[in-house]
């Protein structure tokens, strides 16, 4: 990590245990600079999600501390903080019964900004993620196709202009074509606009490209972590290596097909 | 205009009134209840499931039976109040079930988004969830509209005006016209008011502000259309009256001047008749008269010992059995002097007099079946007791009565068949019974040609009619009075052919009663 950047989150011996006693999150730290893109990943059940759901306290710690911009985020009140970190969801979790502007109008309007400013706002996010406004302003979630669902996923994410953006499987939901498009969007947005990033997936391949830094996990613990290619250079163990190596085959298998 | 209709048409205001005032006001304090506690129950899946089974509970009690239980549970107030309790418990369900499985259903991922994106708890509900459920809300409102409009019809017996009136006015006076009319209003009210609901909800799902005014406007006319006849005074149509000739029943004239006296009727023919008689001496008297038709056998007694009604007519053996809870064999007379008594020095109700006639339970069969059985009395039925069937109303089943005389003849072969007792005269006519429990003043004994099997060991109990006043009705002196006239005025066979005018020859119980008071007064 560069040292010019100061850290826009930071994690301190963060652990997270269930009523039932189960550790979804053992003694994590980790350290995010403004604009880098840090994607967490491993298989399912290792406690990727729930760590991501401690950030903006969708779930509460229970040990260690978080610090947003320099504050424990504990300090906080949850609504609030929540509405300064964009959130995109698996499965694009957009209101049903609101239009397109309405679903992305959400957070300025629970910040209270006026009208006029929430409208421009509103046209701005659909510019920026390449919807346009008159054609699909107006129209309900059910009338957009799934990839059109996801890009007013994240418009609706980063229209309260959040310095943080939490992203839990975001792209797993889509088609591998219009994974690909989104994603390279979303490269564009995060680079035009400057913010910082969590993406959660179980996908190696779209952590390599897209992260600054890779954080792989398992049995809610850190494994290794990273820039892609120190990864890629020396994984710390099987699992890692195992992980990384899944793209890998699949780009062999298939440069064996075309002979 | 066929004047039974002209009659119905006439009563039509008050009885929709009625009817919808007490189905909204019931609906609206269901919802208001029942949405709240959804809310809250939505996410307590326990308490959630724990109310549910409650209302689902006071669900599957009989509508007649949950109207007739609030009478005693409010202390034995009668009229709106036990009406209003009945039919808002039973709006609750739909509403509460639907708007739990509404709230409970809006997906997960929905829920999580809106937390996610920083809504508060209060924000999520007006602004997600409820807007989410609000189809399956409004569905559990129309559900209960439906029910609770349906359900008002049941009103009657505990002394709400409703569009019950019609049908059970209609059932028990075999007028079938009153029936269907109180059926059709009944049902178009119900989708009427389930329309309009429906048009609300497509007015909040499309945004459609006019819609929701207009619907709203309506919605709004049809209550005050509802209020309005409770406020203005209606003339009431001119009354025949009796020519000044009869004296000897008649009160004297302006004695009762603008008082008003409260008489009440149980749901059958007889009662409806001698309720209108005494409505014409009052009447004549210078009272005016409110009526409540159609009460319960024992919510009319609780209306009179609560001074809810000041006067009806009731029978001894009725008393005997269902208030003093006794049910050993006594002469008529002595059954008489002792209810009296016992009336008085328990509930302070005057017992006035005998009106002169009974109507008792007797076992009635076909006059030719019973010579060619060589059926004369109850003791001869035991040898045929397998091969016959019993028809009566489903009271008699368990009372006393029958019990008693199944035990003191060897009856116990025989079976029963319970049924409206408008519809049993018929059906022992028909020979769809051979024996059926009639009331002996019924006109349709002699015009059916049937023969009311003897008691030869006196197990039958008596069943004197009387007149009962109200402990404050007791007091009031013209009141006691101005019925005294009618003590001992009636006989089994005067009210027998009343009845038959009425049942039979389709008269309407006013024209029964004048009939009746011409022979009283001659």
């Amino acid at each position: 990590m560069s040292k010019s950047a100061k850290p826009v989150l930071e994690l301190r011996g963060v652990s997270k245990q269930y009523a039932g006693g189960i550790k979804a999150v053992r003694d994590v730290s980790l350290s995010l600079d403004e604009g880098k893109l840090l994607a967490l990943t491993g298989t399912s059940g290792c406690g990727k999600t729930t760590l991501l759901k401690l950030i903006n306290r969708l779930e509460e710690p229970s040990g260690g501390s978080i610090v947003y911009e320099g504050a424990d985020v504990r300090q906080f009140d949850a609504f609030r903080l929540r509405r300064q970190i964009g959130w995109v969801m698996q499965g694009d979790g957009l209101f049903p019964h609101f239009t397109v502007r309405q679903n992305i109008a959400v957070v300025p309007r629970l910040l209270e900004w006026d009208i006029a400013t929430t409208e421009l706002r509103v046209r701005e996010m659909m510019q920026l993620v390449q919807l346009d406004v008159e054609a699909f302003g107006e129209r309900y979630p059910h009338e957009l196709s799934g990839g059109q669902r996801q890009r007013v996923g994240f418009a609706r994410a980063l229209a309260g202009k959040p310095d943080l953006v939490l992203m839990d499987e975001a792209f797993s939901a889509l088609d591998p074509l219009t994974r690909d498009d989104l994603q390279r969007d979303f490269k564009r947005l995060q680079s035009e606009l400057g913010f910082s990033a969590v993406l959660v997936t179980h996908d190696m391949a779209e952590a390599l490209i897209l992260a600054d830094e890779i954080a792989v996990m398992r049995d809610g613990q850190f494994v290794q972590s990273g820039t892609p290619s120190q990864l890629l250079a020396e994984p710390a163990d099987d699992y890692v290596a195992g992980l990384l190596d899944t793209p890998r085959r699949q780009m062999r298998a298939i440069a064996e097909l075309g002979g | 205009m066929n004047e039974n209709l002209a009659e119905r048409l006439n009563e039509l205001p008050d009885l929709l009134s009625g009817h919808v005032l007490l189905s909204l006001s019931a609906i609206l304090v269901g919802l208001a209840i029942s949405l709240p506690l959804g809310v809250f129950a939505a996410p307590r899946k326990r308490f959630a499931a724990a109310v549910l089974n409650i209302a689902g509970v006071i669900q599957t009690i009989p509508g007649l039976a949950l109207l007739a239980l609030m009478v005693p549970l409010l202390g034995g107030t009668i009229g709106y109040a036990p009406a209003f309790m009945a039919l808002m418990l039973y709006s609750i369900l739909p509403i509460l079930r639907n708007t739990v499985v509404g709230l409970q259903g809006v997906e997960p991922g929905v829920v999580e988004a809106a937390r996610g994106l920083g809504l508060t708890q209060k924000q999520r509900l007006w602004q997600i969830e409820l807007p989410l459920a609000l189809p399956f809300i409004v569905a559990g409102v129309r559900t209960s509209i439906v029910w609770v409009v349906g359900a008002a019809t049941l009103a009657t017996p505990v002394g709400a005006p409703s569009l019950g009136n019609y049908i059970f006015a209609g059932l028990q006076t075999r007028n079938w016209l009153s029936v269907v009319f109180g059926c059709l209003f009944a049902a178009g009210l119900a989708v009427v008011l389930d329309q309009l609901i429906r048009l609300l909800e497509v007015a909040a799902r499309d945004r459609r502000k006019m819609l929701a005014v207009q619907v709203g406007a309506l919605l709004s006319a049809l209550v005050v259309a509802s209020v309005l006849p409770r406020f203005v005074e209606f003339t009431p149509p001119a009354q025949p009256q009796i020519s000044q000739q009869f004296a000897s029943v008649r009160a004297e004239e302006g004695a009762l001047d603008d008082e008003i006296v409260r008489l009440g009727a149980k749901a059958f023919t007889e009662q409806y008749i001698l309720a209108e008689l005494m409505e014409q001496v009052l009447v004549d008297a210078g009272a005016e008269v409110e009526r409540l038709d159609n009460l319960g056998s024992i919510i009319a007694f609780d209306a009179l010992r609560n001074n809810e009604i000041d006067a009806y007519i009731d029978y001894t053996g009725t008393i005997w059995a269902t208030v003093m809870a006794r049910d050993e064999p006594i002469n008529r007379h002595a059954m008489f002097v002792e209810m009296a008594a016992y009336l008085r020095e328990e509930h302070g109700i005057l017992t006035l007099g005998r009106m002169g006639f009974e109507n008792a339970y007797g076992f009635a069969m076909r006059a030719d079946q019973a010579e060619a059985l060589g059926i004369r009395s109850l003791a001869d039925l035991a040898v045929h007791a397998g091969a016959l069937e019993v028809g009566g109303d489903a009271e008699v089943f368990t009372r006393s009565e029958w019990i008693n005389t199944r035990d003191a003849y060897g009856l116990g072969a025989i079976s029963t068949r319970a049924m409206d007792a408008t519809f049993m005269y018929d059906a022992v006519r028909d020979g769809q019974v051979d024996v059926i429990s009639a009331y002996t003043t019924d006109g349709r004994i002699a015009a059916y040609d049937l023969v009311v099997l003897a008691d030869p060991r006196g197990i039958l109990p008596p069943y004197d009619a009387v007149i009962l006043l109200s402990p404050e009705a007791a007091e009031r002196p013209g009141l006691a009075d101005a019925l005294a006239g009618l003590v001992g005025s009636i006989s089994d066979d005067d009210m027998r052919e009343a009845n038959r005018l009425a049942d039979l020859e389709r008269q309407t119980p006013q024209q029964a009663a004048s009939w009746l008071y011409e022979q009283v007064t001659e």
